[in-house]
């Protein structure tokens, strides 16, 4: 047993935090010794369940434990330890593993094996607001960064017997768990395969967060599209998985992976469900007139006032015209200076602390919008375009989307100085090709638009009454298609 | 990563019954009105374009009744169980040129027509090039995801059009349509002629149907396909001659496009519609292109059984820039297009019909 004390030491190079307490068993003079890394365990249930049974309880209850020394593990397991996460290990490779995890190891003297305790414990944050997706209707909770607390959230939604989570550890250093979630039964077994050949070939030393398993296992690198999505919401993922995907958490991160994902989904958001259909509905039309905007205003802008002055309405025209009168640069320029600032602050706003936060939005707003527009540099029309833009691509929910889209922007701008509507044009076709061409984990992305599935059209722009969605998504191609009766009684 | 095919069948029914469509509508519609305007009086264009349009629908039965015979087996494969080997090869060649020319003459009448209705300045040979670099890129995906396009874009195509029609009902004189059936004989054989030719695109059922998972259907849905097409191109004739008569029809460039210039969009939210329906129309000139450049690239594919289809497409795409540039003007251009719909009218008339007798006579292929 010192041996193997040793060994540990030497593995670990006995940093500050391992603790090591020998001990003898009971009335016995068996020596035992118990491994743990103070701080990643919960000190409570190893004094009163493990050190208090083996010491004094064993005591108590007369039982002898001076046999055999090979059954003594297995009488230990059976009778004294009062705890429920126990296994036998048999290598130093597994205990250490173990003990890094928070578990703790039990040695006992003249046994060439030891017993792994449960005893994770650390201290974690408490389940809170999600901050990135907040809702005006919805449950409150939100992911954490603990794993199990994550995959406690997903089954508290789905109370399902069929409701899968494989475990991974992921990482040649840190060694983290991931668990792919999914319910059999529903999912596509192709899909839930494939999902699981992409994290086999991960191969990373960490993960520090999930955004890393997403851009390993993404279909296309290349692509400005998000081909997962990320969530914080429980009850988003408990809605996923209901439709057939599969979710992938990662322990240390509260953002959890979506997949497949379409275009369509990246412009819903769970609230949509919560309110009447109606309100969902026009919610949703606003969210694609949304995301129209914040890609194509100011390319349109730019291309009327470069190429097309004749098609804005005279009045309209001449006003325009009158604005932009002192304006040094040509409006390409001129937006692109305006939209370039609007990123910056937009940046700036995120990095600073929150009280400061708040100075940055009047800087930008007054100061760069007003004093601009009387030093002459840009035209309060175009102060306007920006704005609205801007305000355009907050209202999407997808945080990851919405950036795919500001540098589709950019694009626009560039082709629409340079072919005006034909280039705005040119620029939509090629978006249209790249995305028939890209998929997400097989799934094409323009699905259920192209290939079309009708059916799927009442939850895609507009989002019909719950009592007619009685069908999970047929581009799925779930094993169970059916979720509910056609009379909107639950089957 | 590499990519793996889940939720990602082959063509369904809808994908083949918006190809057609798709491809018979292109820059044709833009000058028809004219066309037949020159050839019959008043409004009996309508009745050339409908048996012009009947016969369409009819070979489109035809050449993908034949395709659906042979169920997974393109127009390459299934010929030489047809027809001797020599044959074959020529038909092969002819199709390749024929399909070369057509992108040829799509890329410069686009870029002839967006220099007349968007731009003043630009020359037509760099908006040529960068409309053809479009289409080169969307032929490097998947073929699949050419025919989805359609799916994207016919709608909206479909939509711009009926509401130029729409909004020009003020305007609608029915009078103008009046008398009927005072064109004689040769007028109507001009006219059908004409319709005919401008409905030629849908011979890529012959390659496209090899894509689809359940061809059976291919023939029905391919008809109903042009039958909107055959559609469409009424309601537009019809609001041509309503709104413009016959006499200012016969002597517009593009009627078509005059049409949208005449929409006043209610508020005057923006002015000179032309520009916003050619802009969109150039989605239905790509998704005629993009089509045609697949075909080419295929076709070529049987010849040169060896030759990757990056470097098909790396010769491809300059030879029909070449030649895009051969005509000097627009009558050059529009003869050219006559040249190459009567190739086109040759291929789908003759061909499958003539290949569906034999495949019927000899009993080769799956009986429906």
């Amino acid at each position: 047993m010192d041996k193997n004390i040793q060994n540990i030491k030497n593995i670990f190079d006995s940093p500050s935090d391992l603790t090591i307490r020998k001990f003898t068993l009971g009335k016995t003079n068996i020596n035992c010794v118990l491994i743990y890394v103070d701080g990643l365990t919960d000190k409570n249930l190893i004094h009163n369940h493990i050190l208090k049974s083996l010491q004094i309880e064993v005591i108590e209850s007369g039982k002898d434990f001076s046999q055999q020394p090979d059954q003594l593990l297995e009488e230990l397991y059976q009778k004294a330890i009062t705890i429920s996460e126990v296994k036998q290990a048999d290598t130093l490779d597994e205990m250490s593993l173990a003990i890094l995890s928070g578990d703790t190891v039990l040695l006992v003297d003249g046994i060439n094996q030891g017993l792994i305790l449960g005893s994770k414990g650390w201290v974690n944050r408490a389940v809170q607001e999600p901050i990135t997706e907040g809702v005006i209707r919805g449950p409150r909770e939100g992911f954490i960064e603990n794993l199990r607390t994550n995959t406690v959230l997903i089954r508290r939604r789905i109370r399902d017997a069929n409701l899968r989570f494989k475990s991974y550890k992921i990482g040649r250093r840190s060694k983290k768990d991931l668990v792919v979630a999914y319910i059999e039964g529903i999912a596509n077994p192709a899909l839930v395969k494939e999902v699981e050949r992409r994290i086999d070939t991960i191969d990373l030393d960490d993960a520090p967060e999930s955004g890393y398993i997403e851009q390993w296992i993404e279909d296309s690198f290349l692509s400005p599209f998000p081909q997962m999505t990320h969530t914080e919401r429980p009850d988003k993922v408990a809605t996923a998985l209901v439709q057939g995907k599969v979710a992938i958490v990662l322990d240390g991160t509260p953002f959890v992976l979506i997949a497949p994902v379409t275009f369509g989904n990246t412009l819903q958001s769970p609230e949509d469900y919560y309110e009447r259909w109606m309100v969902g509905s026009l919610i949703r039309v606003l969210r694609y007139f949304g995301a129209f905007i914040s890609v194509f205003l100011p390319s349109l802008y730019v291309a009327l006032v470069s190429y097309h002055p004749g098609m804005i309405p005279s009045k309209l025209a001449f006003s325009i015209a009158s604005t932009r009168e002192g304006v040094p640069v040509p409006a390409f320029i001129e937006a692109f200076l305006m939209e370039f600032t609007m990123e910056m602050l937009r940046e700036a706003g995120v990095r600073l602390p929150k009280p400061i936060g708040q100075t940055i939005g009047i800087v930008g707003g007054l100061v760069i919008g007003e004093a601009a527009v009387s030093a002459g540099v840009v035209s309060p029309i175009m102060v306007i375009i920006v704005a609205i833009t801007a305000v355009a691509s907050f209202a999407l929910p997808s945080y990851s989307f919405a950036i795919s889209l500001r540098m589709l922007r950019f694009g626009f701008m560039l082709t629409a100085a340079v072919f005006g509507f034909y280039g705005i044009i040119l620029g939509y076709i090629m978006i249209n090709i790249h995305i028939v061409n890209l998929k997400s984990f097989g799934v094409p992305y323009s699905t259920p638009f192209a290939p079309s599935f009708f059916k799927d059209w009442k939850d895609l722009v507009l989002r019909s009454p719950i009592a007619t969605l009685s069908q999970r998504p047929q581009y799925m191609q779930t094993d169970d298609k059916v979720r509910m009766d056609k009379d909107g009684e639950s089957s | 990563m590499k990519s793996f095919e889940y939720g990602d069948g082959e063509l369904g029914k809808k994908e083949i019954m918006f190809a057609v469509p798709s491809m018979v509508i292109g820059i044709g519609i833009l000058s028809l009105p004219r066309l037949l305007a020159n050839a019959t009086n008043f409004y009996d264009g309508a009745i050339a374009l409908l048996i012009g349009g009947a016969l369409a629908i009819l070979f489109t039965w035809i050449a993908a009744n034949l395709s659906s015979r042979f169920p997974k087996k393109s127009f390459f494969s299934f010929t030489p169980l047809l027809v001797p080997k020599p044959i074959v090869f020529i038909l092969n060649v002819w199709l390749t040129i024929h399909f070369i020319f057509f992108v040829a003459y799509e890329i410069r009448a686009i870029g002839e027509i967006a220099e007349q209705y968007l731009f003043g300045r630009t020359p037509v040979e760099i908006l040529s090039v960068t409309f053809l670099l479009v289409v080169v890129y969307s032929v490097s995906g998947s073929r699949v995801g050419i025919l989805r396009l359609n799916l994207l874009f016919l709608p909206i195509i479909c939509f711009i059009a009926v509401s130029i029609a729409l909004m020009n009902i003020t305007y609608f004189e029915f009078q103008n349509l009046l008398p009927v059936f005072t064109t004689d004989w040769s007028g109507y054989v001009e006219g059908v002629k004409l319709s005919f030719f401008s409905f030629a695109g849908f011979e890529i059922v012959l390659f496209y149907v090899a894509l689809m998972n359940r061809p059976k259907q291919a023939a029905k849905f391919a008809a109903a396909g042009m039958g909107l097409a055959v559609g469409l191109y009424l309601i537009i004739f019809t609001t041509c001659i309503g709104v413009f008569t016959n006499d200012t029809t016969s002597t517009m460039v593009y009627p078509t496009i005059e049409l949208a210039k005449e929409v006043e969009v209610p508020g005057g939210f923006f002015e000179r519609f032309e520009s916003l329906f050619f802009t969109i129309w150039i989605m239905a000139i790509f998704n005629t292109t993009a089509m045609s450049l697949d075909i080419a690239i295929f076709s070529m594919g049987s010849l040169f059984r060896n030759m990757k289809k990056v470097t098909r497409i790396l010769i491809i795409s300059p030879l029909s820039y070449l030649i895009c540039m051969f005509p000097q003007n627009i009558n050059e251009i529009t003869s050219f297009g006559t040249l190459i719909s009567y190739s086109g009218g040759l291929v789908t008339i003759f061909i499958p019909s003539i290949l569906l007798a034999i495949a019927k006579l000899r009993g080769i292929g799956k009986c429906e």
